[in-house]
């Protein structure tokens, strides 16, 4: 089965957003796979909100550009979204809201007039209740049975009562009934059927793998202003904080939250902190204080256009570098950026035992589209790591000889030095953001200052071995390698697929971990015929990195930094013009109404 | 095992200029903390930077020697991580009232249970000698060549309408007050500032031990209620900065409220640092997203 795309777009306040996860949650208990994208505007109240969710039997992770069936609850989404309208693609809509004789309509879409609001107001519902309704006649078009919303509506509203559930289940049935007597659906040329055996897929955005994944991983202590697009993980760990006993605090600012993540950390908690970019910058400092002081803790950066407040509801990849260097000195720190919602569940644990067993800061560097869009993942693909915590001097090991001060900073072979938890007698120290003897007090003495950091740069050498390679999506005599890092991981291959089925033979190298590089990186890079770098950035960040640490040159780039991540078609397109000397660095952007992005037309 | 002052002693030798204020506070800690009876191993020292900063290295505690600033939120994720931990955070005025201000008061409102004590001398030291938030209007320094322009920040009736719980001044010509407050600051239960007015023999050249001779006086020894709020907050603004020619020190506030962890269920049993973290099991959890 191919796959399908329904969008559903309109004001916002409508529940746009809500009515996609209940849509696709619809097929992903009846076995198939769902990835659901919104798109709103930083604006307070109002502007066009659009989600899309699509599905199939195999798995998905990005939208396409082109829906299949719309769902336009007014006139401007009619309008807006027409053009991306798939052959024999339908228009749900209610001639009642959106007058279409002045729409330019092509012949092949099949419009669907349902009197939305009406049929809402018959079940006993209102202007919210649109939604509920275009979902039933959704169903009816793709001739699937209204069993699962039912439950799913049970679910959700099962909390306010008995009234809302009903009003919900017949304003779906409303619509439902309404397209099976007015029209013949046969013409509709998508249809689905459950597998009612089927295991539940699991549907998570890449935020709340990120929570899921650190709570695993045993965090006690989560502390974190709120900034799109990391703010739901500040509030799902908050929801969470009861349940797993977890301390989650809402600073005063993200200066107070990475301090205290640090102190809650050398007191011997797991602790993480999140943020976007503005927030980082805020947090920098404070990362090289735990560098120095060698003292672990994960920070989340999920980026939004920059610089600045930039576009704050948008996506891009262009803090990569800022990541990498941010904060004063020279110091090791990892960089992970997980290119799905399984990897983000798994990396995040990953990132916790990097930090504790090399006592250093790990970034785990996500963006507005992986934060923000819900995947669907088999419960299987959720790997567990065992939790591993390095060098620690707990209570239940021999006691320590007492001493004047413990030598926390002990020069050792593979740079770590043991850890020993305040509470411990005989271990007294200071972890120090000044340059320190072995013993802890400060010093400027050349010698030590050296060897001091020359012992915290050498954890790399057992560190790197635990770094992921990248992965690569494809044949391996490919003629071209399209090098791809985090979100933007199924894009490329997804788009590697397609050519490949047209008989191009290319590949993609995707990585996880992008700072420190995996060894094995070097060697993969190389081996290459072609390199082409796909970012979503401006100036191809992450190929500069691996130009300035791998020695290899790129015959094209494909970057996009317009607001929103690369589309498959973006990539395939692209690509095929490098391949035919058409082009070389290419740069996408896309052309909407400017109505859609202005507070113009709120209404 | 009561720790003695010995105990509490390091054998590196303090950078501090002679005559510094600083000594005298190092001393009255280890006398409190002694006092108090306190260990060595469950007391953490939470420093910024600056001249006070150095303090944890001079005291054989844990200690965390942080970021300008930053003493108070690193000191607060210590004490929700293990709230076993005595927890003593020292700063200067720069660093406290003002780098790090807006922590001060979030941290009193919040009523994180530890004792934070600014070390006043003001002017920056370490630095060599620029104004500092506490710094007298008018006052010629490094970096304000033709006097201060600003009013000097009221820190303890910033503190007081924060609504700290534990609210006093000491200053450190006046070794056994100091001792005295501090005693009672880390036994109270919720959050204590302790406004240290320290001698600067290098930088600071108004704020001398003949000024301070004639101006100091004890509020506590003239019945002040402690309860009292708007008293407290009179006496808080009562200084040479608004006009008075005295300088109160001593408790000026103190009252019981419930400390921050104390409405924490999530640590009403176990401290976080205690808490089995390599059996979470999250079927549960993750049956919510199906």
């Amino acid at each position: 089965m191919a796959a399908f795309t329904w969008k559903i777009g309109g004001e916002a306040g409508f529940g746009i957003m809500g009515s996609g996860l209940l849509f696709g949650k619809v097929f992903t208990r009846t076995g198939y796979y769902a990835h659901i994208y919104s798109e709103y505007p930083s604006l307070i109240k109002g502007g066009h909100n659009t989600t899309l969710v699509r599905l199939s039997d195999k798995p998905v992770y990005l939208p396409p550009y082109t829906s299949d069936l719309v769902v336009a609850l007014d006139k401007f989404a009619v309008e807006a979204h027409i053009p991306h309208l798939s052959q024999n693609g339908g228009l749900i809509y209610d001639s009642k809201d959106a007058d279409l004789s002045n729409v330019q309509i092509p012949e092949s879409v099949q419009l669907y007039d349902v009197p939305l609001l009406e049929l809402a107001q018959k079940a006993g519902g209102d202007m919210l209740m649109r939604n509920t309704v275009a979902i039933g006649a959704s169903l009816a078009l793709l001739n699937y049975p209204l069993d699962q919303f039912n439950d799913i509506i049970r679910e959700t509203f099962g909390k306010k009562g008995g009234a809302i559930i009903d009003i919900n289940i017949n304003a779906a049935k409303n619509g439902y009934d309404y397209i099976k007597s007015k029209y013949d659906i046969s013409k509709f040329p998508f249809k689905f059927a459950p597998n009612p055996n089927a295991q539940h897929k699991l549907v998570m955005t890449g935020n709340e793998a990120i929570s899921a994944g650190a709570i695993q991983a045993g965090v006690k202590f989560f502390s974190a202003y709120p900034m799109t697009p990391a703010s739901s993980i500040l509030h799902y760990m908050a929801s969470k904080e009861l349940e797993h006993n977890i301390v989650v605090k809402h600073c005063e600012d993200e200066i107070a939250a990475m301090n205290m993540a640090i102190g809650a950390s050398f007191a011997g908690v797991r602790s993480m902190t999140s943020t976007s970019g503005g927030g980082f910058s805020l947090k920098t400092e404070a990362l090289g204080m735990a560098a120095m002081t060698e003292t672990p803790v994960v920070v989340v950066l999920s980026q939004r256009t920059g610089p600045s407040t930039g576009m704050p509801t948008w996506t891009e990849q262009a803090d990569l570098r800022f990541a990498i260097h941010a904060s004063q000195g020279d110091f090791l720190r990892v960089v992970v950026a997980p290119g799905d919602v399984a990897e983000a569940f798994t990396l995040t644990q990953k990132a916790f035992n990097l930090a504790e067993k090399y006592q250093i800061p790990v970034i785990i560097l996500s963006d507005k589209f992986l934060s923000e869009s819900y995947s669907s993942v088999d419960k299987s693909e959720l790997k567990v790591l065992p939790i591993e915590r390095g060098k620690l001097i707990t209570e239940d090991m021999p006691p320590l000889k007492p001493q004047e001060k413990f030598k926390r900073y002990e020069f050792t072979d593979d740079g770590v030095s043991p850890r020993p938890l305040p509470g411990i007698i005989g271990g007294e120290h200071v972890s120090s953001s000044y340059e320190h003897w072995e013993n802890t007090f400060s010093t400027e003495h050349f010698e030590t200052r050296k060897k001091m950091v020359d012992k915290r740069a050498r954890k790399i050498t057992l560190l790197e071995k635990e770094l992921d390679p990248p992965t690569v999506h494809g044949p391996k005599d490919a003629e071209l390698t399209l090098v791809c890092w985090g979100s933007h991981k199924h894009i490329v291959f997804e788009a590697v697929d397609r050519l490949n089925a047209e008989g191009i033979k290319v590949n993609a190298l995707h990585f996880a971990f992008v700072h420190p590089l995996p060894p094995s990186a070097y060697e993969m890079l190389k081996s290459a015929k072609k390199l082409v770098i796909v970012e979503n950035n401006s100036t191809a960040q992450f190929g500069g990195y691996l130009k300035e640490h791998a020695g290899v040159a790129f015959a094209g780039s494909i970057l996009r930094y317009d607001g929103r991540q690369l589309f498959v078609d973006d990539v395939y397109s692209s690509t095929k013009s490098i391949l035919e000397g058409k082009a070389k660095d290419i740069a996408i952007v896309d052309k909407e109404p400017v109505e859609f992005y202005t507070a113009s037309f709120v209404r | 095992m009561m720790v003695s002052i010995g105990d509490l002693t390091t054998k590196e030798i303090p950078q501090w200029c002679p005559g510094c204020g600083n000594f005298n506070i190092i001393s009255a800690v280890k006398a409190a903390l002694a006092k108090v009876g306190a260990e060595t191993h469950n007391t953490v020292v939470v420093s910024g930077i600056g001249c006070s900063g150095k303090s944890p290295h001079y005291l054989r505690t844990y200690g965390f020697e942080a970021l300008h600033g930053r003493v108070l939120p690193v000191a607060t994720g210590i004490k929700l991580a293990n709230r076993k931990l005595t927890v003593i955070g020292m700063g200067g005025d720069g660093d406290g009232y003002g780098i790090g201000l807006n922590h001060l008061i979030h941290t009193c409102r919040r009523n994180i249970n530890m004792t934070y004590i600014v070390h006043n001398n003001g002017i920056y030291g370490l630095t060599t000698g620029q104004a500092s938030p506490t710094t007298i209007k008018g006052t010629k320094t490094k970096s304000t060549p033709h006097g201060v322009i600003e009013q000097p920040i009221h820190p303890l009736a910033l503190a007081i309408t924060s609504d700290a719980t534990f609210v006093a001044r000491v200053y450190t010509g006046n070794l056994p007050h100091m001792i005295n407050v501090l005693t009672e600051a880390i036994k109270h239960r919720g959050f204590a500032l302790v406004d240290a007015l320290q001698l600067c023999p290098s930088w600071n050249k108004v704020n001398t031990p003949e000024w301070y001779k004639t101006r100091i006086y004890d509020i506590n020894k003239e019945g002040h209620d402690v309860t009292d709020k708007m008293k407290a907050y009179e006496k808080a603004l009562e200084d040479v900065n608004t006009g008075y020619a005295k300088v109160p020190i001593g408790v000026f506030y103190q009252v019981q409220r419930p400390t921050y962890d104390d409405e924490l269920p999530q640590v009403s049993k176990q401290e976080l640092v205690e808490q089995d973290m390599r059996h979470i099991d999250l079927s549960k959890t993750l049956k919510e997203f199906e």
